[in-house]
């Protein structure tokens, strides 16, 4: 370590602004730094360097991150999926707390069902002996759509533009922000909006539940118009953001307009 | 189909009462693991970027990252720093797609050009443009020369991690992280002197 007639080398300096020497040696430094304006200047140099960098790294990457919320929400459900899935070491002692879980939630479900206040009852109840009002566009205060690939690169390359499963727990929270908690998940696709084979992002925000069959402009058709758009966008025939941004604000339009009918094609 | 509604009408009104945001309960660990990701998660983002990989993939990092840390702890294993172990698995991963990429498997975005997108200042206010302009390009100049294992030390010290963590994260000694840092700020101190 240095002296007073030794100066401190610049690791010495990084090393005391990094928190990483031990207090006898840091003091000795500030001796040293109190007597010496070479190393004081030089000290200052290194943090300005420092503070340089930390300038620049956080201004020009910061505004490259996109919110967190989706993603946030996606963990979360795919978290709680892991969470009622528990590790195989304790698979027996689980399943049993499990079965409990379930038939407690059961009654509590059902307890809770006659329960219900009547303004919700009277809004919703009728919907569902009906068999639900059918869906055929997401409600666009909760689904505006949400992308994540802006060019046609991106969604074209050979492992670009998977669709993912929808985890579990996330078409439970798409049920429930729809206000169809107790909805057939067999009779409805939790769809993505804008498809990731179009660029769509894993975001709650992209998600609604549309009926396998409720309407003839359903899931299936949709997935149809997905395939078609992505075609399109692959060719060079259509420009990504028009394809997201038609099939976001009225898929059935878009069908219409790229299979040139007005009812869906078998 | 004329018994069919109008399209307008087929569109589900949002109930008043079950309002986005509405959190389901969660297991103490989900909690947890949430957490974390709200602390870390834009520190891991901005440092998987560094490696030259589109946003999304390193979104996609990050999600695999916070899905192994819960297995991890749901499995009882060390809870021992884990914002390291956090970055650690960031890393390899951020390590491996970047292999994948460059054998033609995914996109990538050239690293050059992602150091090019980080010095870029986005910003600028009209009286320090000029000067800015050519310290940021001294300063990338410097950056883009750093050989790897000194850019992530950067990076990751700039992130907040200290020297242990960052050899844990790369997997190298205490030494060779000092060194390395030294390297690097001593570089970045003359191009500002220029």
């Amino acid at each position: 370590m240095w002296f007073r007639e030794t100066h401190p080398t610049d690791r010495d300096l990084i090393l005391a602004a990094d928190g990483e020497l031990s207090a006898r040696q840091v003091e000795r430094l500030r001796k040293h730094l109190a007597g010496c304006w070479e190393c004081r200047v030089r000290a200052h140099e290194l943090e300005a360097a420092i503070g340089e960098f930390v300038h620049l790294h956080r201004r020009n990457l910061d505004p490259l991150l996109p919110p967190p919320s989706g993603r946030r929400a996606w963990l979360k459900a795919q978290l709680e999926e892991l969470a009622s899935s528990q590790p195989s070491s304790w698979h027996r002692p689980v399943a049993w707390r499990r079965w409990i879980a379930v038939a407690a939630s059961a009654c509590i479900l059902a307890v809770a069902g006659l329960m219900v206040p009547h303004s919700w009852t009277s809004r919703r109840q009728p919907a569902m002996s009906a068999g639900f009002v059918p869906i055929s566009f997401p409600a666009t205060e909760l689904t505006p759509g949400v992308a994540r690939a802006k060019t046609r690169d991106q969604v074209c390359g050979s492992n670009a533009g998977k669709n993912r499963d929808v985890p579990a727990a996330l078409r439970r929270k798409v049920f429930e922000l729809y206000g169809m908690p107790a909805a057939d998940p067999k009779a409805y696709e939790v769809d993505y909006l804008i498809t990731p084979a179009l660029g769509g992002a894993d975001d709650i925000g992209n998600l609604w539940p549309q009926s396998y069959s409720a309407t003839i402009w359903n899931a299936r058709v949709k997935d149809a118009l997905e395939d078609r758009l992505h075609e399109l966008v692959c060719r060079g025939d259509l420009d990504l953001p028009t394809a997201q941004q038609e099939i976001a604000t009225d898929w059935i339009a878009a069908y219409k307009k790229y299979f040139h009918t007005d009812k869906p094609v078998n | 189909m004329a018994d069919q509604p109008p399209e307008s009408a087929w569109r589900l009104p949002v109930p008043g009462a079950v309002q986005a945001g509405r959190e389901s309960p969660a297991s103490p660990l989900v909690d947890e693991v949430v957490g974390l990701f709200d602390q870390l998660r834009d520190r891991l983002l901005r440092y998987i970027v560094g490696f030259g990989l589109p946003v999304h993939d390193a979104e996609d990092i990050v999600q695999e990252v916070f899905l192994a840390l819960f297995r991890h702890l749901q499995l009882g294993r060390s809870r021992h720093n884990l914002r390291a172990w956090a970055f650690r698995v960031a890393h390899n991963q951020a390590l491996k797609r970047r292999e994948q990429a460059r054998l033609g498997m995914q996109p990538l975005h050239d690293e050059e050009a992602a150091l090019a997108g980080w010095a870029q200042d986005r910003n600028p206010s009209p009286e320090d443009q000029a000067a800015s302009s050519q310290r940021r390009q001294r300063v990338l100049a410097v950056v883009s020369a750093l050989p790897e294992q000194d850019r992530r030390c950067l990076m990751l010290r700039a992130e907040g991690l200290r020297y242990r963590e960052i050899a844990e994260v790369l997997d190298i000694s205490l030494g060779a992280v000092s060194l390395s840092l030294e390297r690097s700020l001593t570089r970045l101190a003359r191009a500002a002197q220029w």
